[in-house]
């Protein structure tokens, strides 16, 4: 019998409506138990990676393949942003510390910018491929914090 | 809807385990309390709303971000610890 671990070449093929059927490593599958908000019945993400140097990835569901989130590393961007970790939440992730978590902001085109969630970060346990959306209740973060600002209108739209 | 009047330091009761203060009064704001299991996440509403906007908005997003002017390139260490989550590279 065989054990599945990291890194070996066991593939999964995975419908995407963006970049067609994608081979992923089944172990490195994302779960998030309450989904995001507003998504909450998608429950099973893949982290896919453009290319070793860009900073943005796409956050690919397994269950639709239309629904996909770019997502980037938020502390990238702006220096000194830090994620307050309740304890539950922590608890609920297998964390035992809030540095161990990594951290992810869901990427949107608002008003001609490039803007990152920071008010509701991703945080993943990448031990355990667990991750949950947390709702930042103090204002320290924009849920349209400008990353980028587009020139012009010729912006990335197509794939 | 059910409705409550309730004087300050009054509280009430959701189920066995939420229970939500009033702890002040003043004007047309009113300040609550609640004590609730680590479990039952509580968030003011506008927020969760504005996060649960900007993913729905997100969803919709197409396109390829990867040679935007001006991103940042990541610390090595970070990078590597992302790639490591990485299910696949994809060529897009």
């Amino acid at each position: 019998m065989h054990r599945i671990t990291p890194g070996t070449e066991f593939h999964m093929k995975v419908r995407t409506t963006r970049f067609g059927e994608v081979e992923i490593d089944p172990t490195r599958l994302l779960v998030f138990p309450h989904g995001l908000l507003g998504f909450a019945r998608f429950r099973t993400f893949a982290l896919l990676q453009p290319d070793d140097r860009g900073v943005f990835y796409w956050l690919q569901s397994i269950e639709d393949p239309e629904l996909a989130f770019v997502v980037t590393d938020p502390t990238a961007w702006a220096t000194g942003y830090t994620v307050p970790i309740r304890a539950g939440e922590l608890t609920e992730l297998g964390l035992e510390r809030a540095e161990d978590a990594t951290i992810f902001a869901i990427v949107n085109r608002r008003d001609g910018a490039i803007t990152a969630n920071l008010q509701g970060p991703i945080v993943v346990n990448a031990a355990s491929r667990t991750g949950i959306q947390l709702v930042l209740s103090d204002r320290t973060g924009s849920t349209r914090h400008e990353l980028v600002r587009l020139p012009g209108t010729a912006v990335a739209q197509s794939a | 809807m059910l409705v409550l009047s309730r004087h300050c330091e009054e509280a009430i009761m959701i189920g066995d385990d939420v229970e939500i203060v009033i702890v002040d009064i003043r004007g047309d704001k009113v300040r609550l309390g609640v004590n609730a299991p680590a479990r039952v996440a509580v968030h003011r509403k506008e927020i969760y709303e504005s996060i649960r906007e900007e993913n729905a908005q997100a969803a919709s997003l197409r396109g390829v971000l990867g040679s935007l002017p001006g991103a940042p390139s990541m610390a090595h260490q970070r990078a590597a610890a992302i790639s490591s989550i990485a299910a696949a590279r994809i060529s897009a």
